[in-house]
């Protein structure tokens, strides 16, 4: 009894933490290269309309994730050409492509869908990893939708490159110290707009996962502030992947138990634990949960 | 001659920029959102008459837009007052919510609608401004003591602020009203008649309230206090060069926090003003949209107390033109948010250029 119910905690903790996964190793990148890019809110919820959309459209979940990516590719490049190009103001013209992504998107779903709104829509299934998913405890981490296994390999190559080659070391030195990547003659434009095109594929892959991935349905806003959790937890993690990784985790779990809690017999009020994230984030910022680390050139344009 | 008439000309053009920029901006977003609406099969004349019937049609639509326009524009003098000193405040919907909250919890504590002389309706919104002022000082002090980015403390701030709303009308230990059957809204009790702020006319077919002087005369202080004050002064000279400004005695630090007090305090006074002279009883998500319809409105304004006010009329207007145009013409009122969005991203890819020449 107890058992199943920690297995399902575990396993719900892992799927609600997917979406945060993407998007927080894709913010990752933006910021090592001295980026705020606050409209990772507007490209998952991109992401999660083009997944929606592609996937009705076609009946396939496969080509409703290319047309997630495909759909996001305008937002990062405008938000790329603002702030690098035209050097404009990252996080105000990020909260302006976050109201502009919730108004065309709820536009376009109305337009599209109009009354059928709120239909289910082709989504993945669950891949169970042979063996592992039948592990008693710790089995449903392992029955996820194959696109875990994609985020956990993609986390994995960020880590190497960031850490082990030339190009991380440009990139994290376009964050730390710009005009040393000048004089070094890296193109220090080129690795911001690379930077942020990536945060903006991996957000789309998070927000698609929310709507063909998860719950196979799509709603006006659906993610709903997923898109900024995933920036605390690049700040909560101190921009370092790992511990941003595992503040996703933690993320994921603090949203699991609200709906866990209750079964164990346990009443904490849910928004408590909606806010758990915002506040521990909140504390590691005030330096309360050690030095922060923020790359030197944050926020600032060359 | 030729070469003198076009030095004059130049500069007189780039005087003009700040205040053409964002008149040409609007303009602009008002042609996409027609073309938008003529896309999407709606006819336009339908739409545009929808449109106007929401935002000037009676005395109810003109006041509702009014009433708006005061709340966004309290939450965007608190804007251009702490991006005077440097800073960027993001928290506006958390600093409405706190206001929204503990102007409820005043007004629904026992004794305050006995009140004698209007205090009934002052101290709640005292009280929310006091809030305002204390959501907003949280992130100025972390930004002075440990040096946080005030952008992420004030949004973080703002999380917290809107889901402590939601937790004080689910939970009956806080605000919710007492649950009397299964189908209880999650909400507060109505506050009492005593406690909302009067209108203007006395009359709910024109529900202008007392916030409408009540922002005038903020306006009217801001504006004095941003030109003609020292603190105004020391506000500018902390934005523009912190260094220099502690050489010349000013204490940066207190600039720094008391600049986002006062814009928490605006934001709380706009949340107990939605409160007690509109709502009347507290809802999640009841400040939805304003704190970053706020932040647009202070960002169009580029520093100006009268910027603010042209802009929040306009978004008022706007917003109520769109939720009419919504109901009557079919036309998503989502249509409001990217126009604000393409507006948002005009204005602020031209600032740099338009800061660089000017400062030359």
């Amino acid at each position: 009894m107890t058992t199943e119910l920690v297995a399902l905690f575990l396993g719900s903790s892992i799927r609600l933490a997917i979406p945060l996964f993407f998007a927080a190793t894709g913010e990752l990148v933006s910021e090592r290269a001295g980026i705020v890019n606050m409209s990772v809110e507007g490209m998952m919820l991109t992401g999660a309309f083009g997944g929606a959309v592609g996937a009705a459209l076609t009946g396939s979940p496969m080509l409703g994730l290319g047309c997630a990516v495909l759909l996001v590719l305008p937002v990062a490049i405008l938000q790329s050409v603002l702030t690098n190009t035209l050097r404009a103001n990252q996080i105000v013209t990020g909260i302006g492509i976050n109201i502009m992504a919730l108004g065309l998107t709820t536009l376009g779903y109305r337009a599209i869908f109009g009354a059928r709104s709120r239909e289910v829509i082709p989504g993945f299934d669950v891949w169970p990893l042979p063996y592992l998913g039948d592990l008693p405890l710790v089995g449903p981490l392992f029955q996820q939708i194959w696109m875990f296994y994609l985020v956990v390999i993609v986390i994995a190559i960020v880590g190497y490159v960031l850490a082990k080659t030339g190009w991380g070391i440009a990139l994290r030195a376009a964050g730390d110290d710009p005009q040393a990547v000048v004089k070094s003659g890296a193109p220090l434009l080129g690795i911001r707009h690379a930077a942020i095109l990536f945060t903006g594929v991996m957000s789309a892959l998070g927000g698609a996962f929310l709507s063909i991935g998860d719950i196979h349905t799509f709603t006006e806003g659906m993610t709903n502030g997923a898109g900024y959790l995933a920036i605390v937890a690049v700040i909560f993690g101190s921009w370092k992947l790992w511990r941003t990784v595992a503040a996703c985790l933690l993320f994921g779990a603090a949203t699991a138990l609200q709906f866990q809690l209750p079964a164990f017999g346990i009443q904490v009020p849910n928004a408590l634990l909606i806010m758990m994230p915002y506040l521990l984030a909140l504390v590691a910022v005030a330096g309360l949960a050690g030095r922060q680390a923020a790359p030197r050139a944050l926020a600032q344009p060359q | 001659m030729n070469a003198t008439a076009k030095s004059t000309l130049i500069p007189r053009f780039q005087t003009y920029l700040p205040i053409l920029l964002p008149i040409v901006a609007v303009a602009a977003a008002l042609v996409v959102g027609m073309a938008v609406v003529v896309a999407m099969g709606v006819p336009l004349g339908q739409a545009l008459s929808a449109f106007w019937r929401g935002a000037f049609g009676n005395a109810y639509a003109v006041s509702a837009s009014i009433n708006r326009a005061v709340v966004l524009a309290l939450v965007g003098i608190g804007f251009i007052i702490a991006s005077r000193a440097g800073l960027t405040n993001v928290g506006g919907e958390g600093q409405i919510a706190v206001g929204g909250i503990v102007a409820t919890a005043l007004c629904l504590m026992p004794g305050m609608q006995a009140m004698p002389v209007g205090l009934s309706f002052i101290l709640p919104l005292a009280g929310a401004t006091l809030a305002g002022g204390v959501w907003g000082g949280i992130a100025g002090l972390l930004r002075v003591r440990v040096g946080t980015n005030e952008v992420i403390a004030t949004l973080l701030l703002s999380f917290i602020a809107v889901w402590l709303l939601y937790w004080s009308v689910q939970s009956e230990n806080m605000l919710r009203q007492p649950m009397t059957s299964a189908a209880t809204l999650p909400e507060s009790l109505p506050i009492p008649a005593t406690t909302q702020v009067p209108l203007l006319t006395g009359s709910y077919s024109s529900p202008v309230t007392l916030g409408l002087p009540l922002l005038v005369v903020v306006a009217v202080v801001a504006a004095v206090m941003l030109r003609r004050s020292l603190y105004g002064f020391a506000l500018g000279a902390v934005g523009l060069n912190p260094v220099a400004a502690s050489r010349a005695g000013v204490s940066v630090g207190l600039t720094l926090v008391s600049s986002l007090v006062i814009a928490g305090a605006l934001g709380g006074l706009a949340g107990g003003l939605m409160l007690q002279g509109e709502q009347y009883s507290l809802k999640a998500g009841f400040s939805s949209g304003y704190g970053f319809d706020g932040l647009v409105v202070g960002l169009l304004a580029r520093g100006s107390v009268t910027g603010v006010i042209a802009g929040a009329l306009l978004f008022g207007f706007l917003r109520s033109g769109g939720i009419s145009m919504e109901m009557a013409a079919g036309v998503p009122s989502a249509l409001v948010n990217v126009l604000q969005g393409l507006i948002v991203l005009m204005i602020a890819s031209a600032a740099y250029y338009l800061d660089r020449s000017s400062s030359r």
